[in-house]
């Protein structure tokens, strides 16, 4: 009976393919073979998979499968290993920093022409403001001879070693959207940050660290909140590890109350011995990137509070940076972001909030607030930068300061009102950034805006140039770094961006 | 009368689709009705009527030859081709229709006759073609090499390059002007295409005018539209090179204005014009500082670096275009003189080595003498003291030594002289008293002594 079914099958089958002919199969094949195509425009819904098609990282089974930290050396050859970026969120005036305006302070009060308010966007000024002459005094320093103001006393030291670019501009006046833009190339929420696009590009030498590691003071976080740490499209591991300077720096990261290191390395032993067996059941490399999580983490847990605290370094070094131990402060994050490239982290991100100078009350005033802004971060950045220097250090680390955009050489008139205290709106055409490190040419200034810094007449350079160097000294090309997500090659400079080679050395 | 001789005259390129779309119809119905013949009555009225209408384009391609100016030479090929054309439409229907009953053209198989008028039509309309956008339209796009496989003149672009010993004696002109004009100007304003009646491959044809003025004011570069063009921004409709064109560097641009600033000299040398070498330094090789020798090397064993990886060393080429090797014990710190073997299979392609923070003791440097390639070596953080230090100076590529937070003592410091291609050295140690020594700054070596502070300032401590 058995046999006579079987029998059966076995002819209806013959039967079917007899009717197949070659056309059927060329038929077949064109629809076959486009469907095999179609999988591959619209690719998986795997979020790696598009990460194994990448050509940095090769099909099958590779280190990054296991370890999606493990180092990948860049395309070209880098000039720096690591970076240090310090954003001043909120947006420094640049006015009362670096961009001299003897012009602007003649013209102190008067109604600022029509001609350069046509058609531009403020995010408070109204009706015809005045204009604010800089509420600094600025010298020339160093060899270099470029203009500090003296709300920077320790930084005029060592402005030979920075290289400045006096005309960044960005698209975007409000914090949120401009914070996105400057860290992620877009001012709309989704795209990797720099940190994230880095990190996922080199990996991370520290196999007890996160590569990327986000410091903040000042006492809030970044308007944009930590998306502009985010990882976008990218694997989450590559986002930044926010570390708190005050308490444990990464929470629920000590073990609880009654559970001993040994116990908890006991616990981890087991699961993963579990996880082996699997393994070797399933040969799923996930299960492989599980155990070193677990391990990394377990290694974490002794690395990250030691590396985080700096009670250990001399009083000297302590003193140079004018830190403050067991608060929250920039001094202290400047001398954890020293500690932390040091040990091999790929991109430490500062955040110091509270330079949105608007002028609405005296901690917000150009001339009061911005002040001890200034003072809070001018002997932490200067001592960072030196103490990088004398360690070798700033030979492999590109330190980045900058704000989000810059801010209006007029007084603000908030409502249309004259407003008590000195303050100035935010402002995209220009502003000052600056950057040091390998390959950064000493004692450069690259950009000039005009006579009163509304914007920029020469060396105007955009977000995403900025980007694009930063890229470039870490050894990739902007335009050929990407990762594939929804169907098409993204890159953190989108379509725009040019190598500032001005400020190379 | 010559108004409207021209306007029809500028309807040719229009009308003359009309006999082309035609003939194609005619020539693929053809094609299908091949075997049966059952459609010849349809097909010789649409020759008939293509030649009612090609007859019309040969009109008024001979009325936009005369209005238009064209040199006889350049339009006879399409205007006797065309009319050729014309008479051909004719013949296809009249050999459609079974008029021609006994002459030579009724014998010739119609096939034979469809393909000559195929290939008669793609002729006519490629020499029409030719006339309106120039010969060179079509293979412009092509690769130079394949182009001058064609037997198309090809304007070679070269890149301009001066060295630190030749820069003053070259002539500004004839080796930066003109082999810029040539990358990037040449291919549309030569003699076969010159594109604004402008010609910029020879000294004449710069200084004479194109079809507007001259383009060229000694002296004057902002009155010199050779100039002040390439400057305007590259959306510009007047900008040139156009949009999608390669553009010359910002300072190929710039050099055009100084040689026009500075007399428009075609045999001076630039060292004879005075001018800086700061303007030609994007013309000078490019110097790009490596990490690592710049001499081409195998790649190391892969077992080898699986060793050296599995051992907890890192491990990587520097760059995904170098075989050269940066190896660090960041995360081993255990890593003592012993370990050193397992970096002998792979010693020449360390160029990078940091050996920061591990328990490694001066008898290591011996050892370290022996990576040939070496170019960066960190031995911060150890108990080095310097001594042996000498061996390193047979290292010709050994640019940087960090010895920051070691215990080098002061009376080593002399050994760090004479090292071929040292530029700096990482002495930072609080503890290092190095009064009474004197490092004399040999070759280009500089030490890093460090012990940086900021002094407190009165401004430290005022809040506003």
């Amino acid at each position: 009976m058995k046999n006579n079914i079987e029998n059966l099958i076995a002819e209806k089958l013959k039967r079917e393919i007899e009717t197949q002919t070659r056309r059927h199969f060329i038929k077949q094949c064109a629809t076959g073979m486009g469907g095999l195509a179609l999988g591959s425009i619209f690719m998986g819904c795997d979020p790696l998979s598009p990460s194994k098609n990448n050509n940095n990282l090769h099909t099958g089974f590779t280190e990054r499968d296991l370890n999606p930290l493990a180092t990948l050396s860049p395309p070209f050859a880098p000039k720096v290993k690591n970076v240090i970026y310090l954003h001043m969120a909120g947006a420094p005036s640049q006015l009362e920093m670096f961009d001299y305006k003897p012009e602007l302070a003649k013209l102190n009060n008067q109604e600022c022409p029509q001609s350069l308010l046509e058609g531009k966007k403020f995010a408070f000024i109204r009706g015809t403001p005045k204009l604010l002459g800089p509420q600094a005094t600025f010298k020339q320093e160093g060899e270099s001879g470029n203009w500090v103001s003296d709300n920077l006393p320790h930084f005029k030291k060592v402005v030979d070693e920075v290289a400045f670019l006096k005309a960044v501009h960005t698209d975007q006046f409000n914090h949120g959207p401009a914070q996105l833009f400057m860290h992620t190339g877009s001012p709309r929420l989704g795209r990797p940050s720099i940190g994230s696009w880095v990190t996922y590009g080199l990996g991370s030498e520290n196999q007890n660290l996160p590569g990327f590691v986000v410091l903040t003071s000042g006492g809030k976080a970044p308007s944009a909140g930590k998306s502009v740490w985010g990882s976008g499209f990218l694997p989450s591991v590559y986002q930044g590890v926010q570390c708190r300077s005050k308490g444990d720096p990464v929470l629920y990261i000590e073990d609880p109350d009654g559970i001993s290191r040994d116990l908890k390395k006991n616990t981890i032993k087991a699961i993963n011995e579990i996880n082996k067996k699997e393994y070797s059941k399933y040969a799923d490399p996930e299960i492989l990137a599980r155990i070193n999580q677990y391990e990394m983490a377990y290694r974490m847990q002794i690395a990250v509070p030691e590396v985080m605290n700096i009670n250990n370094e001399p009083d000297h070094i302590k003193e140079m940076y004018g830190v403050e131990p067991g608060k929250e402060s920039f001094a202290n994050n400047c001398l954890l972001a020293r500690k932390l490239v040091e040990d091999g982290v790929r991109f430490v991100q500062l955040f110091d909030w509270g330079w949105d100078a608007h002028g609405t009350d005296a901690s917000t005033a150009v001339d009061l607030g911005l002040k001890n802004k200034c003072r809070e971060i001018d002997r932490p950045m200067s001592a960072l930068l030196l103490d990088l220097k004398q360690r070798g250090l700033l030979e492999d680390t590109l330190v980045v300061w900058g704000g989000e955009f810059g801010r209006t050489p007029m007084q603000e008139n908030r409502e249309g009102k004259t407003m008590g205290f000195k303050g100035r709106d935010h402002h995209g055409d220009a502003f000052t950034m600056w950057m040091a490190g390998g390959g950064i040419k000493k004692g450069a200034s690259h950009g000039q805006t005009d006579a009163i810094g509304f914007s920029g007449v020469d060396g105007r350079v955009s977000v995403h140039d900025v980007h694009a160097t930063i890229l470039h000294l870490l050894g990739f090309d902007h335009e050929q770094f990407t990762y594939d997500f929804q169907g098409r090659p993204f890159r953190l400079t989108d379509v725009e961006g040019e190598v500032i080679h001005e400020i190379l050395a | 009368m010559h108004v409207l001789k021209q306007l029809l005259g500028r309807l040719h390129p229009l009308i003359v689709h009309l006999p082309i779309g035609f003939i194609i119809i005619g020539l693929i119905l053809q094609v299908y009705d091949r075997k049966l013949k059952e459609h010849n009555k349809v097909i010789s009225l649409i020759y008939l009527w293509a030649g009612y209408f090609a007859i019309l384009a040969c009109i008024t391609g001979y009325l936009q030859y005369l209005g238009e100016g064209y040199s006889f030479d350049s339009v006879k090929l399409h205007l006797w081709s065309g009319i050729a054309t014309a008479l051909f439409c004719f013949l296809m229907w009249a050999k459609l229709k079974d008029a021609l009953k006994t002459t030579l053209i009724s014998k010739t198989p119609l096939v034979v006759l469809s393909m000559l008028f195929f290939a008669l039509i793609s002729f006519t309309g490629h020499q029409g073609g030719n006339i309106t956008h120039g010969e060179d339209y079509l293979a412009e796009p092509l690769p130079n090499s394949i182009k001058s496989a064609l037997g198309y003149e090809v304007f070679e672009e070269k890149e301009i390059v001066l060295t630190d010993e030749n820069w003053e004696t070259a002539v500004l002109y004839t080796d930066v002007v003109q082999p810029i004009l040539n990358n990037h100007c040449v291919s549309c304003h030569n003699p076969k295409k010159a594109k604004g009646e402008l010609l910029l491959h020879t000294r004449e044809g710069i200084l004479k005018s194109g079809e507007n003025a001259p383009v060229i004011l000694a002296d004057h570069p902002n009155k010199s539209e050779l100039f002040t063009r390439m400057e305007l921004p590259v959306e510009d409709d007047k900008h040139m090179p156009p949009d999608g064109k390669t553009q010359p560097s910002k300072e190929a641009i710039k050099l055009i204005g100084v040689w026009i600033e500075n007399g428009l000299s075609f045999d001076k040398t630039i060292g004879e014009l005075g001018l800086e070498k700061s303007l030609f330094q994007s013309f000078f090789p490019k110097t790009t500082k490596t990490n690592y020798p710049n001499i081409e090397i195998t790649a190391a064993p892969q077992d080898s670096i699986s060793k050296v990886k599995n051992s907890g060393l890192h491990i990587d080429p520097i760059s995904e275009s170098t075989n050269y090797l940066q190896v660090s014990a960041l995360n081993l710190p255990s890593f003592a003189d012993t370990d050193f073997q397992l970096l002998k299979s792979i010693a020449p392609q360390i160029a990078i080595l940091d050996l920061g923070g591990t328990q490694i003791t001066d008898a290591l440097i011996k050892d370290l003498a022996s990576l040939p390639n070496l170019t960066i070596v960190k031995l911060d953080n150890t108990v080095i003291t310097g001594e042996y230090i000498e061996l390193l100076q047979n290292l010709e590529h050994l640019k940087s030594i960090n010895l920051s937070n070691t215990n080098f003592k002061k009376e080593n410091l002399d050994k760090l002289k004479g090292f071929p291609a040292l530029e700096s050295v990482f002495l930072f140690n609080p503890k290092l008293d190095k009064s009474g020594t004197e490092f004399i700054n040999e070759g280009s070596t500089t030490i890093e002594y460090g012990n940086y502070n900021l002094p407190p300032l009165k401004t430290d401590s005022i809040v506003y």
